[in-house]
C-alpha cells in the first residue's frame, strides 16, 4: 500500500522533471519505490529506445531569398513551413522519449535563454542552439554559457551583428547579466556598457546560422566589468561572470522556483551545491529536496507541458497529428510555442496560464487530441475503476471530491470523461 | 527583421483561424439572445483603456524635438526632420506615421504628459514594466495597480478585461484578478460536457492556491461566454493589424454595455536595438491608426464622451544612437486620449543637454497620471491603490 505523499512525491517527479507518464508507468514507478523512482526518472540513457521512432526532418541552409516573386512565395512559405515543424521535431523527442529528463532540462534552458525564431526567422539556426542546450543541459553552466555567447541565433535576437567597435550596441551584454547570469541589481549600466564592447565582433549568417568572428569589428581595449580590467573577449568575459558567486546564487534559485515553487525560498546552501557549476548536481539535489513532499508546493503546467504530458497519455506523436498549422495555433492561442518565447525574459508561470481564454483553448485542443488518441487505459477497467484508473493514468496525486464527481458523471463516455480529466484542475496543476 | 517580411505569430492566427473553428462544440447563432444576461453599464460611466507597449518605446522619436540641435547631432541617420514629422507646438512633432494622433491633438482630445517616469528608473525592460505595473517604483510588490483597484470591490469577472492569453500582472491583485479574453472570442462546450465542465470549476477543500485558480478559471469561461460569447462572434474584429483587433473586441464589448471599467490592450516590438526608424516608424502608426478608429466607433455611440485612453511603454531610450538603433533609457511621453480629455502638452521636456547620470531627467512621476484615472475616470481613492501618493494631474475635463 502506498501513501498519499509517495503519490504526491512521484506526481511531481514525473511531471516536473519528465513530461508526465507514459500509460502504465506511474503505477509501475509507484511500486518500485520512491527512490528507485527517483533514480529511473533523473537517468540519463546514451540511446533513449523510445527515441527510436523519431523521424528529424532536414533543416537546410536556406540562403538568400530568391528575387522572383513566384520563387521568394515559396522560399518563405517553406520558412513558415520549417518554422514549425522544427518545433513539431521537439515535441515529438519530449513525448517520444522513454527518459525525458534531459528534454526536460533542455525546454528549461530554452525559457532561460529565451530566444525567439519571430526574429531569428530560420529553423536551422534555432535547431543548431537547441542541440548545444541539449548537449550541456545536465553538464557544466560555464561550458553551456561559453557555447550560447557564440552561438548564432542568440547574437542574432540580441543584436550581436550590430555590437561593433565603432557602435557599440548594449543589448546582448545587459541580457547576458540580467537574465542569463546574473540577475537584475548585480551590475550597473557601466558593466553592461564595458560587457557590450567585450561582446563585439561577431557576424551571423542569419540562414546557416553560423556565427564568425571578426577580429576587425571586435574592440581589443581592455574593459573593466564587475571591478575587473582586461581584454575581455566573448568567451573569457562569460567565463569571468559565471565564475561570480552571484551566478551560483542566481542559477539556483531560478532552477529552484521552476521545479519547485516561488511559494517558498530555496534552503540558503542551495547555491553550494553550484559550486562547480555542475547543472547536474544542482537538479538532483533539488529533485532529493524534502521540499518535494511538503504539501501545498504547486506548479502549474505551461500549455506545451500539458500539452506534451496529454501527448504521451494518450500515445500521440504531435507531429502525425492531422495538420500541425493547428496545433501551432492552438498552442498559439495558449500562449506558448516552442522556439517562440514572447521576449528574452521568456515565459509567464503558474498563474498567468490559468485564465478563461486559456481554459477555452484548453478544452479545444483536448476535443482535437481525444479525436486521434488511445483510451484504452480508460475503456479496458470496468467502470467503477475508471476514476481511479484515470489518476494512475494521468500521474495524478489525487482527485478532489470536486473532480471525482464530475468524473463519476461521465462513465458512460469515455472522450468526455477523458476531456474532464485532462482539463482538470488536478491536472493543469502539479499539486 | 531585415529579411523576413510577415508576422509569424500574426501568420498563425491568420492561418489557424479557418482551421480551428469548427473544433468544439460552439454556441449556435440563437445563444446571441443570452448576450443581456448581467447587468448592462449605465452610459455615462467612464471606462479606461490601458494600452501597453513592450520593448521600451523611444520617447524622442514619438514626441520630436526636431529643430533641437543636440537632437540632430546625437543622432546622426535616426533623427526625424520637418518633413517626416507633424508639428504640435514649443519646438515638439509627432512622429510622422501618426497621423490620427494629429487630428486629436486638432480637436483637442490628446494630451500629452512629458518627460514621465519614475525616481531612480531601472533600464530593465522585466524590473521597469514591472514597476509601472505594479505602480510600487519603491517597494517590490506583487500586485498590479488595476489588481488592487479590483481589490478593493467585490468580485466581478467583468470589472477589468485584458485581450490575451495569459494573464497581464496589470490585473492582478491580492485577492482579486481581471479577466482575460482572447481575440477571436469565447466559445464554450454545451450540453453535459459543459454541465460536467462546470462542476470542475467549483472549490474544493482539497485545493491549493494554484488549483484553485485553474477552477476559477473554468468558471469565469463560463459566465464571461454566456455574455461576451455572442457579442463577439457576432462583430469579429475587422482591422488588419494585432492591436486594432485586440481594440475591436474592446469597442465591440463597449458597444454592447459589457459592465467593463477597464480594458488592457497592448502591442510588443519597441525594443528598437536596430532597424529603429522603420521599425518603430510602423508600430507608433499601427498605434495611431488603431486608436484613432477605437475612438472614432465608440465615438459614434451613446459612450463617447465615456472613453479614456492611456498609452505608455516601460522606458524610453537614450538620447545618441548606437548606429541603428537606440539603448535602453529613461523617461518618455504618456498619452491620454478621448474626448473628456483637456488637450495639450502636460509636465516638461527633458533638456537633452541636462542630463542625469547620462540620460534624460525624470519631470513627471507616473503616479501623477495614475491617481488622475484613479480619481477621475474609475471613481476611486487613489490613495488606497497608490500607497498614499498625494497628487494628481488633472487631465480629465468632467471630473467629479
Amino acid at each position: 500500500m502506498t501513501s498519499a505523499s509517495d503519490r504526491l512525491e512521484l506526481s511531481r517527479l514525473v511531471h516536473r522533471f519528465g513530461f508526465g507518464p507514459k500509460p502504465g508507468q506511474y503505477a509501475e514507478l509507484l511500486g518500485r519505490g520512491i527512490p528507485a523512482a527517483r533514480a529511473q526518472i533523473l537517468a540519463r540513457r546514451p540511446h533513449d529506445p523510445g527515441l527510436n521512432a523519431l523521424v528529424t526532418p532536414p533543416f537546410p541552409d536556406m540562403g538568400p531569398a530568391p528575387s522572383d516573386p513566384t520563387a521568394s512565395h515559396a522560399y518563405w512559405t517553406e520558412v513558415y513551413n520549417q518554422s514549425i515543424s522544427v518545433a513539431m521535431w521537439w515535441m515529438d523527442r519530449m513525448v517520444l522519449a522513454d527518459y525525458p529528463f534531459e528534454e526536460r532540462m533542455t525546454w528549461f534552458w530554452h525559457g532561460h535563454w529565451a530566444t525567439s525564431i519571430n526574429k531569428v526567422s530560420f529553423a536551422r539556426p534555432m535547431k543548431i542552439q537547441n542541440e548545444t542546450l541539449r548537449k550541456h543541459a545536465l553538464g557544466n553552466f560555464a561550458d553551456m554559457s561559453r557555447a550560447m555567447v557564440q552561438d548564432g541565433a542568440l547574437i542574432y535576437w540580441l543584436d550581436g551583428e550590430e555590437n561593433s567597435v565603432w557602435s557599440p550596441n548594449e543589448n546582448l551584454g545587459r541580457e547576458f547579466m540580467e537574465l542569463f547570469t546574473l540577475g537584475v541589481g548585480h551590475y550597473s549600466q557601466n558593466d553592461v556598457h564595458q560587457a557590450a564592447l567585450a561582446f563585439t565582433g561577431y557576424q551571423v549568417n542569419q540562414t546557416s546560422g553560423a556565427a564568425t568572428f571578426l577580429a576587425k569589428q571586435h574592440d581589443f581595449k581592455p574593459v573593466s566589468v564587475l571591478g575587473k580590467t582586461r581584454a575581455f573577449d566573448a568567451r573569457t568575459l562569460s567565463d569571468y561572470i559565471v565564475s561570480r558567486p552571484e551566478n551560483a546564487t542566481f542559477i539556483a534559485r531560478r532552477m529552484w522556483f521552476r521545479f519547485i515553487s516561488t511559494s517558498i525560498e530555496p534552503p540558503s546552501s542551495l547555491a553550494k551545491v553550484f559550486e562547480n557549476r555542475d547543472i547536474s548536481q544542482l537538479i538532483t539535489t533539488i529533485a532529493k529536496s524534502p521540499a518535494m513532499r511538503r504539501p501545498g508546493v504547486s506548479q502549474a503546467k505551461s500549455p506545451v507541458e500539458w500539452f506534451v504530458s496529454a501527448c504521451r497519455a494518450l500515445r500521440i506523436t504531435p507531429s502525425t497529428l492531422p495538420s500541425s498549422g493547428d496545433v501551432a495555433w492552438m498552442l498559439d492561442s495558449m500562449g506558448q510555442f516552442p522556439f517562440n518565447p514572447p521576449s528574452v525574459g521568456g515565459w509567464p508561470y503558474d498563474e498567468a496560464w490559468l485564465t478563461a481564454a486559456s481554459t477555452q483553448y484548453r478544452i479545444d485542443m483536448t476535443w482535437y487530441l481525444l479525436q486521434h488518441g488511445h483510451l484504452e487505459p480508460l475503456t479496458s477497467v470496468a467502470k467503477g475503476k475508471m476514476v481511479e484508473a484515470a489518476a494512475d493514468w494521468l500521474g495524478v496525486p489525487q482527485w478532489s471530491t470536486r473532480t471525482e464527481r464530475s468524473l463519476n458523471q461521465a462513465l458512460s463516455d469515455p472522450v468526455r470523461f477523458a476531456t474532464l480529466a485532462l482539463c482538470s484542475p488536478e491536472y493543469l496543476v502539479s499539486a | 527583421m531585415s529579411t523576413c517580411d510577415f508576422s509569424r505569430r500574426q501568420f498563425l492566427k491568420y492561418t489557424g483561424a479557418a482551421g480551428a473553428a469548427s473544433i468544439a462544440p460552439t454556441l449556435t447563432a440563437s445563444d446571441v439572445a443570452q448576450a443581456a444576461t448581467v447587468a448592462p453599464l449605465p452610459v455615462g460611466t467612464p471606462i479606461l483603456v490601458i494600452v501597453t507597449l513592450y520593448g521600451g518605446n523611444d520617447g524622442l522619436n514619438t514626441v520630436v524635438p526636431y529643430t533641437d540641435s543636440t537632437y540632430i547631432a546625437q543622432r546622426p541617420g535616426l533623427s526625424l526632420g520637418a518633413s517626416e514629422v507633424i508639428p504640435l507646438s514649443d519646438g515638439l512633432a509627432l512622429n510622422g506615421t501618426m497621423t490620427g494622433f494629429g487630428s486629436l491633438w486638432t480637436a483637442n482630445k490628446l494630451a500629452i504628459v512629458l518627460g514621465v517616469s519614475y525616481p531612480q528608473p531601472n533600464l530593465s525592460h522585466f524590473t521597469s514594466m514591472a514597476i509601472w505595473q505594479t505602480g510600487s517604483p519603491v517597494e517590490e510588490i506583487s500586485s498590479g495597480w488595476i489588481g488592487r483597484y479590483l481589490d478593493n470591490l467585490p468580485h466581478d469577472p467583468f470589472r477589468a478585461i485584458g485581450i490575451d492569453s495569459t494573464l497581464t500582472p496589470l490585473l492582478a491583485g491580492e485577492h482579486r484578478v481581471g479577466s482575460m479574453l482572447p481575440i477571436s472570442g469565447l466559445q464554450v462546450p454545451t450540453g453535459s460536457l459543459a454541465t460536467q465542465m462546470q462542476l470542475l470549476a467549483s472549490s474544493s477543500r482539497q485545493d491549493t492556491a494554484l488549483t484553485a485558480d485553474a477552477a476559477d478559471s473554468i468558471g469565469d469561461l463560463f459566465q464571461l461566454s454566456a455574455t461576451v460569447g455572442p457579442v463577439l462572434k457576432n462583430a469579429p474584429p475587422s482591422s488588419a493589424s494585432p492591436l486594432g483587433q485586440q481594440l475591436d473586441v474592446v469597442g465591440n464589448l463597449i458597444t454592447a454595455n459589457v459592465p467593463t471599467r477597464v480594458y488592457s490592450v497592448s502591442l510588443s516590438g519597441f525594443d528598437t536595438h536596430s532597424d529603429e526608424l522603420s521599425a518603430q516608424g510602423t508600430a507608433l502608426g499601427q498605434v495611431s491608426d488603431a486608436i484613432t478608429a477605437f475612438l472614432a466607433q465608440v465615438g459614434a455611440t451613446p459612450r463617447a464622451n465615456d472613453v479614456v485612453v492611456m498609452v505608455y511603454s516601460e522606458f524610453g531610450r537614450r538620447v545618441a544612437t548606437n548606429g541603428s538603433g537606440t539603448d535602453h533609457g529613461t523617461s518618455a511621453p504618456v498619452f491620454i486620449a478621448g474626448n473628456s480629455v483637456a488637450g495639450g502638452f502636460y509636465g516638461e521636456q527633458p533638456s537633452l543637454t541636462q542630463l542625469v547620470d547620462g540620460d534624460l531627467a525624470v519631470t513627471t512621476d507616473f503616479r501623477d497620471i495614475y491617481a488622475a484615472l484613479l480619481s477621475d475616470v474609475l471613481g476611486t481613492d487613489p490613495k488606497k491603490v497608490l500607497n498614499n501618493w498625494p497628487t494628481k494631474l488633472n487631465i480629465i475635463t468632467n471630473a467629479s
